[in-house]
């Protein structure tokens, strides 16, 4: 397993590479540059190309290039154009933050979806299973933007339970931690909420009709083991792959619901990267994503070997 | 050698002061204090803070915050005359050309260092060489500190402006210390000398402010004026708190979680008007919006489709969809009550006559060619506009397309291609800062409008800056004005109110052209 991870991580580095390859280049695409932005409307091409002296963007297109890979062996990804800041910093200090309302997120997703995934496929084609799987179709369909804005007029405009936004870091709040991160979270679990419940009715339905369940049945097994011990496991290797995505696409989601909820994360970072065309932060920011997605699969390739012994990377013939 | 002393009060026409005309007002007897001390004031800001280096940045919400943090020499009273700040008066030579400032006295960096003249030059220094607007400073012939409180300019050449633009604060000529003043551009720790002190800056999360102590108000005046005047932190600390979702942010204020914010949509404005716990305060003339024509490429190389496009546009229409009714229409690029408003080539202002606008193409050979509006989706209101424009120019048979892209692709696309025709902006601080301000993007050297040399123009740009009477400079802002109407350069639409809200117990807060937070507190 160990030369497994260790032969998966190195063949992340070129992925990487390649990802901020790509990056650079359709950024350098996208019209539009930080001289022109910070330079004002009535600057003239002479003041900007003076700005884009001082941020060194007169350089050619490899030099720029080059010099950034060759900092990136160093370890430095560079200094921000716009922020005063250097670009790992500010990813740092923002990880933390886009990280546990990450974690929130998939924690409730887990939980709700796998909970009434289960039960709708015990309880298959009655009340239970039409609401929950309902609910589960409604948490597809909203849009996570237009969610977060209902959920802070219902619950800090009426009802004044959670703040309408901001951000308390865990270690200095735990409390204003969770009050703040609640709101979020659960913006972005609904959308996956749905997903995964849906899927973990379907398998579930798949291997309660398999010959091993009917056996335990038979055996006059109480019901909850046959579920929680027999099937549960078996269900949870399509889930396990699905979660790795959904884990992805919550930290994607996090984009839109960290500019409803004004919350400082690397979601929020990248698109005003984006916006301001600060090509540093863009690239780091690329960069960082690309090695939490390779991670992300990583765990998720480990866990999945874990849940069904018959999987054994290398040992494929079984 | 004309002297201005603690003057309270350098009015508009004050280059002409250099011919003697000067007014200076008694020193008030009575100077604010704080009904009330403490707190933390939360505002929500619409817009990223693009760094706070105030030299290396045009964007109003570096100005937003970095106006607490930073002063200069001179800077622009409520009317947007300049007034002192940093410097306790000046003399202009005879011959015009010689500026020397008196600074005043005990005032401290938030380091614990005094100001000295040799900060003001390093600071001016530093502005020459990377301050967005360093165009201001390129009539300087040199610069020097004679003494620790004296600051001298020499011109090169006569500029009777030149106060209005070391005073201007679209990208204010802010003081630092000299050691801070020898960093390259955004390379700078943020330390100035207002009443509020640096504390911290999370990039899209909020910026902290805290009151700094040593502050030293300018006894030369009673109360906050402009950005300048007697300033008093009243709040403990301060935070910008960045919330660019509209929605959030009346919820931020309707909950208390934020005790002001800027920009509060019309139509949670409308909703919000009738609750007691919060204060709603309209921002007249905030931003001008205009539309801008490519005179370098057809169909609006000729006259006659852009007449055409000018008369044919009902701005009511425009302007209603564009702001959801927060407008006012006006002709000017200056805001109504302004010194330098002015009535020229009003008479080409919100025509609304199809029929004419028809004849025009007609006569100008018009066939069908595509007039491309370049708009953006960053500025919903500039889209909507956009929107509506096209829709009002098929009716009058123009083969109108809209193309719609972010704004840094739409500034990208104006500067570098002849792909559009009608370019959607606004002007906002510019026309606040005065008439050069308002028009320098349509002349040139920025030329905006692509428009082929005309010394009439020219002449008359020449005259605003040089005329040595206020009369005389708003006459030329009148001529310039005219001959933007008369050859269609762009189409004014009309100007845009911003609605700023706080919370019914914060007193105090008078709009401006950012949401001042000195000489503003908590009741009690």
């Amino acid at each position: 397993m160990i030369r497994f991870i260790a032969g998966r991580l190195v063949s992340a580095v070129p992925v990487m590479l390649l990802v901020t390859l790509i990056s650079f280049l359709l950024m350098k695409l996208v019209p539009g540059d930080p001289a022109m932005i910070i330079a004002g409307l009535s600057a003239t091409p002479a003041e900007v190309e003076h700005i884009r002296q001082q941020l060194g963007l007169d350089q050619p297109f490899l030099t720029q290039l080059l010099t950034w890979y060759g900092n990136l062996l160093q370890g430095d990804l560079g200094q921000s154009l716009l922020l005063g800041r250097g670009v790992t910093t500010s990813i740092l200090e923002r990880l933390p933050v886009t990280l546990s309302i990450s974690f929130y997120a998939l924690f409730l997703t887990l939980v709700a979806a796998l909970t009434s995934g289960t039960l709708a496929a015990l309880r298959q084609n009655t009340w239970i299973d039409q609401i929950l799987m309902s609910v589960a179709l409604i948490g597809v369909s909203l849009p996570n933007f237009w969610l977060g804005l209902m959920l802070i007029i219902l619950f800090a405009v009426w009802l004044g339970w959670l703040p309408s936004g901001g951000y308390v870091p865990f270690f200095e709040d735990p409390w204003g931690w969770l009050a703040a991160a609640t709101l979020p979270a659960v913006s972005l679990a609904m959308l996956q909420m749905g997903l995964l419940a849906r899927i973990t009715r379907a398998t579930m339905l798949e291997v309660l009709r398999q010959d091993y369940i009917r056996t335990a049945r038979a055996k006059g097994m109480p019901p909850w083991i046959v579920v929680g011990k027999h099937a549960f496991k078996n269900v949870m290797i399509p889930v396990v792959t699905v979660t790795g995505i959904i884990f992805s696409l919550l930290m994607g989601g996090s984009v839109v619901i960290e500019t409803v909820y004004s919350i400082p994360g690397v979601g929020r970072l990248m698109a005003s990267a984006i916006l301001r065309r600060d090509y540093p932060v863009i690239q780091g920011g690329m960069l960082f994503v690309a090695a939490m997605l390779l991670v992300v699969n990583l765990v998720v390739d480990v866990l999945y070997a874990w849940f069904d012994p018959r999987v054994r990377y290398g040992r494929d013939g079984d | 050698m004309t002297r201005f002393a603690g003057s309270r009060h350098l009015l508009y026409g004050m280059a002409a002061a250099v011919l003697g005309t000067f007014t200076s007002f008694a020193v008030a007897a009575e100077t604010f204090s704080c009904p009330n001390e403490g707190g933390d004031m939360v505002f929500g800001q619409e817009a990223q803070v693009s760094g706070l280096d105030m030299h290396f940045s045009s964007a109003i919400s570096t100005r937003n915050i970095a106006m607490h943090i930073y002063e200069s020499l001179m800077t622009r009273a409520e009317d947007n005359s300049p007034i002192h700040e940093l410097a306790a008066s000046h003399e202009v030579s005879d011959d015009g050309l010689t500026y020397t400032f008196k600074l005043r006295d005990g005032i401290t960096f938030h380091n614990g260092k005094e100001m000295t003249s040799a900060d003001v030059l390093a600071s001016y220094e530093r502005y020459q060489k990377i301050g967005i607007d360093r165009t201001s400073l390129e009539p300087v012939e040199s610069m020097s500190a004679p003494d620790p409180s004296t600051f001298v300019i020499k011109l090169k050449q006569k500029v009777p402006v030149f106060i209005e633009q070391i005073s201007s604060f679209r990208v204010p000529i802010v003081i630092l210390p000299a050691e801070e003043a020898a960093k390259e551009a955004n390379q700078i720790e943020f330390i100035g000398t207002g009443p509020f002190e640096f504390v911290e800056w999370v990039p899209d999360g909020f910026v902290k402010l805290a009151r700094f102590d040593d502050y030293a108000p300018n006894a030369a005046f009673e109360g906050k004026t402009g950005f300048g005047g007697y300033k008093v932190a009243c709040f403990d600390t301060v935070t910008f708190r960045i919330v660019k979702e509209p929605g959030a942010r009346v919820a931020g204020l309707e909950t208390g979680e934020l005790q002001g914010v800027e920009d509060v949509p019309t139509k949670a404005a409308e909703r919000l008007a009738g609750n007691p716990d919060i204060k709603l305060i309209p921002v007249d003339n905030w931003w001008i919006h205009i539309a801008v024509f490519n005179q370098a490429s057809p169909p609006t190389d000729k006259l006659g489709v852009r007449r055409a496009i000018q008369v044919g546009l009902d701005m009511e229409e425009i302007m209603e969809i564009a702001t959801d009714g927060a407008y006012t229409l006006n002709h000017g690029l200056q805001y109504p009550g302004n010194p330098y408003f002015v009535e020229g080539g009003k008479e080409w202002y919100n025509v609304n006559d199809k029929e004419r606008a028809k004849q025009y193409l007609e006569e100008a050979g018009y066939n069908g060619e595509p007039v491309v509006l370049l708009t953006n989706s960053d500025y919903t209101n500039m889209y909507n506009a956009a929107l509506v424009m096209s829709e009002q120019l098929k009716d009058i048979g123009i083969n109108a397309e809209l193309k719609v892209v972010d704004w840094p692709t739409s500034r990208q696309e104006r500067d570098n291609t002849d792909n559009w025709n009608l370019f959607f902006t606004g002007f906002g601080t510019g026309p606040s800062i005065g008439p050069q301000g308002a028009v320098v993007d349509l002349v040139p050297p920025a030329n905006l409008s692509r428009a082929p040399e005309n010394p009439e123009l020219n002449d008359a740009w020449s005259r605003m800056q040089l005329e040595e009477t206020f009369e005389g400079r708003k006459a030329a802002f009148n001529d310039v004005q005219t001959i933007f109407y008369e050859n269609a350069y762009a189409i004014v639409m009309g100007d845009i109110q911003k609605v700023q809200g706080v919370r019914s117990n914060v007193d105090g807060f008078v709009p401006f052209r950012i949401p001042r937070l000195w000489n503003v507190w908590f009741e009690g």
